[in-house]
């Protein structure tokens, strides 16, 4: 325990070449700055990957046929949809339920065709943040043959409201299926497939074009508490209506996020390891120098009758001062960086000289080249007790270094 | 003898540096009694620094025998030593020796809380220092005193509890005449006053003047022992 006069002569040790303690002071802060700075923008960074995997494409949970996954096979498809879609909805823990049929087409506009992807959605069941739909009201109206396209798709075919769009494809008896909608509206969607490919239709009018009555290929399950997946994962395999039927978590469904996200926190703490390392070395290197300078002192403290643990205490409380005082400056560095940056959002595309953003496609993932760091109470508690304990190690060679010390030979230095 | 605070017997110190050794005492006999004002005095190289670390449990004799307060030093582990030299000795080391960052008042409370002395430290380390009319000195820090103002501020310290021998090692080699003279005064008057004993190693013929005793070294051995009346003492000089 360290007694008033021990916390005193710590702290104003440190006092005594000062320039030396704000180096020390300086790299231990600019260590805590970039240590949350990084954990800001990695746990951005998770936060984004984890919303684009749970987000309108992948949502929390699906259900499918099995092997539809691997074949995306037309026929492979989930029996009496909206009687299973109203069940899935009496789950406590489900926020939407979204059916949802995927074909792959012919199109054309005039003689030349190409390919599309038939997208079949229920609207009013899409039209919330996470649904494919978003949370911005269309102006084109979806049904009765009336369909959107992917904005890059139309981009792509120079398509535009009001023009027809036919559509050839093969019903899941394996017979040909085609007919003839109309664009009403361009959809930029978060989801590549969409974006780059999506002919977006009503589940109803999907149903007629491939003969799938009732039918979906998969749905699609946003939950409203994620740490409650696992169980209601269970609850819902357990259903008799899905009794056959493949009910996977998003970690299952997208596992290379799920790999994304551990790797980013090895990637944390490999920076922590490394900036405490170096911040380690500034605190070792700032004590044993003041540890050298004053053995003369130490020798005069031992001669009188003070013990080497109270000298190594001195010591250690000037090296905890010392630590938590650069990490209380680089905290409040980094609290600062991360309020600039939190609602703003940074934008990597404006750091490259570029002023619009881009939409970068992981994996069939829309993800903007927007971050908004985030920054957690656990990081800072982190990093706070990673300095005492680099403290408390930095001490070690320097205490060590007393505890030799023979009191007249230390005062003759 | 109830009297004797130390005796050294027969005590011999080797320092080894590389192949050499250095025989710094050989053979020397020496008793410090109860009220000594003890100068000891001799050449470069004599052993005066070096007996009186053995004296002050700062060191241990290679042969021989150094007891203090009647107990063998050489028996006692590296922590009693320390414990030793913390309780029941003062040192007063020739300069620089106050810990920098501490003012003057705190420099001798500090000596008192490795004592383990309570919250009263404060109030005694104070009434030290107004005892050696140092109390306008408590808050200043040492680069804020003279040399001959640390050096009283290190007494000070050094008596703090009250030791019954204090241990002072060339005090003056530092002072000019005045305050060397000054310094001289305030630690006769803690042995007169304050019963201690003061045992000096020296080269300042002043020092030698104020001592009630002076024992002469040369080559590690004691060659003379003579009690002597200091200047301004009465006659009657105390003979052990």
């Amino acid at each position: 325990m360290a007694t008033s006069s021990t916390l005193r002569i710590a702290w104003r040790n440190l006092g005594r070449n000062r320039r030396r303690t704000f180096l020390a002071l300086g790299a231990i802060a600019v260590g805590q700055l970039a240590f949350l700075a990084t954990a800001a923008l990695l746990h951005g960074y998770a936060e984004k990957y984890f919303d684009s995997a749970t987000g309108p494409l992948v949502g929390h949970i699906q259900v499918h046929a099995p092997e539809w996954r691997d074949d995306r096979s037309i026929d492979l498809t989930i029996q009496d949809i909206h009687h299973t879609a109203d069940e899935i909805r009496k789950d406590p823990n489900v926020a939407h339920v979204s059916p949802r049929i995927f074909a792959p087409v012919l199109a054309a506009l005039t003689e030349d065709g190409f390919m599309g992807m038939v997208v079949g959605i229920n609207p009013a069941l899409e039209s919330h943040k996470s649904g494919l739909l978003g949370d911005e009201t269309l102006s084109g109206k979806i049904g009765d043959r009336c369909i959107l396209v992917g904005r890059v798709f139309a981009q792509k075919y120079d398509m535009e409201p009001g023009m027809q769009l036919a559509v050839i494809g093969q019903d899941v008896d394996g017979s040909i299926a085609n007919d003839l909608f109309t664009i009403t509206d361009i959809l930029s969607s978060p989801v590549a497939v969409v974006n780059n490919l999506g002919i977006v239709m009503s589940l109803h009018d999907a149903q007629e074009l491939l003969l799938m009555s009732d039918q979906a290929h998969e749905i699609v399950i946003h939950v409203d508490d994620g740490d409650l997946l696992d169980e209601t994962v269970l609850r819902l395999s357990s259903s008799p209506l899905l009794a056959g039927m493949e009910v996977l978590p998003w970690q299952k469904i997208v596992p290379h996020i799920v790999s994304m996200i551990k790797f980013m926190d090895i990637y944390l703490f490999i920076i922590l390891f490394i900036v405490f390392l170096a911040a380690a070395a500034g605190i070792a290197n700032t004590m044993l120098m003041s540890t050298f300078e004053r053995t003369h002192e130490f020798g005069m403290l031992l001669s009188l009758g003070c013990g080497p643990g109270r000298l190594s205490r001195m010591i250690a409380v000037e090296a905890v001062i010392l630590g938590l005082l650069g990490v209380a400056i680089g905290t409040v560095l980094g609290l600062g960086f991360f309020l600039l940056t939190s609602e703003t959002g940074i934008n990597y595309a404006a750091l490259g000289g570029d002023k619009s953003t881009y939409e970068m496609a992981y994996k069939g993932l829309q993800i903007s080249s927007f971050v908004f760091p985030k920054l957690y109470v656990r990081d800072v508690v982190f990093a706070v007790c990673a300095v005492l304990l680099t403290s408390f190690i930095s001490v070690i060679w320097p205490t060590l270094h007393i505890a030799r010390l023979a009191p007249m030979e230390a005062m003759r230095s | 003898m109830e009297n004797t605070l130390v005796e050294a017997t027969d005590v011999k110190k080797d320092f080894y540096t590389g192949k050499i050794t250095v025989n710094a005492l050989r053979g020397l006999d020496l008793n410090v009694h109860k009220g000594d004002f003890l100068s000891i005095v001799g050449p470069s190289g004599s052993g005066k620094t070096t007996l009186l670390n053995l004296i002050g449990a700062l060191d241990v004799a290679t042969s021989g025998e150094v007891k203090v307060f009647g107990k063998d030093l050489s028996s006692l582990s590296r922590r009693k030593r320390a414990d030793l030299r913390l309780k029941s000795l003062g040192f007063v080391f020739q300069a620089y020796n106050l810990v920098p960052v501490l003012t003057a008042l705190e420099n001798v409370e500090f000596v008192l809380e490795l004592q383990g002395v309570g919250k009263e430290r404060r109030e005694r380390a104070q009434a030290v220092l107004e005892d050696l009319s140092l109390g306008e000195l408590g808050d200043r820090r040492p680069n804020e005193l003279s040399g001959g103002q640390q050096q009283r501020v290190a007494v000070a310290r050094a008596v703090a509890s009250r030791p019954r021998l204090v241990l002072a090692d060339e005090p003056t080699a530092n002072l000019d005449s005045e305050n060397a003279k000054t310094l001289l005064e305030m630690m006769r008057y803690l042995r007169d006053e304050h019963d201690m004993t003061f045992v000096f190693s020296t080269h300042d013929p002043l020092v030698v003047s104020y001592a009630s005793r002076v024992v002469t070294l040369r080559d590690g051995r004691v060659v003379s022992d003579e009690q002597k009346n200091s200047i301004a003492e009465d006659d009657e000089a105390t003979v052990h």
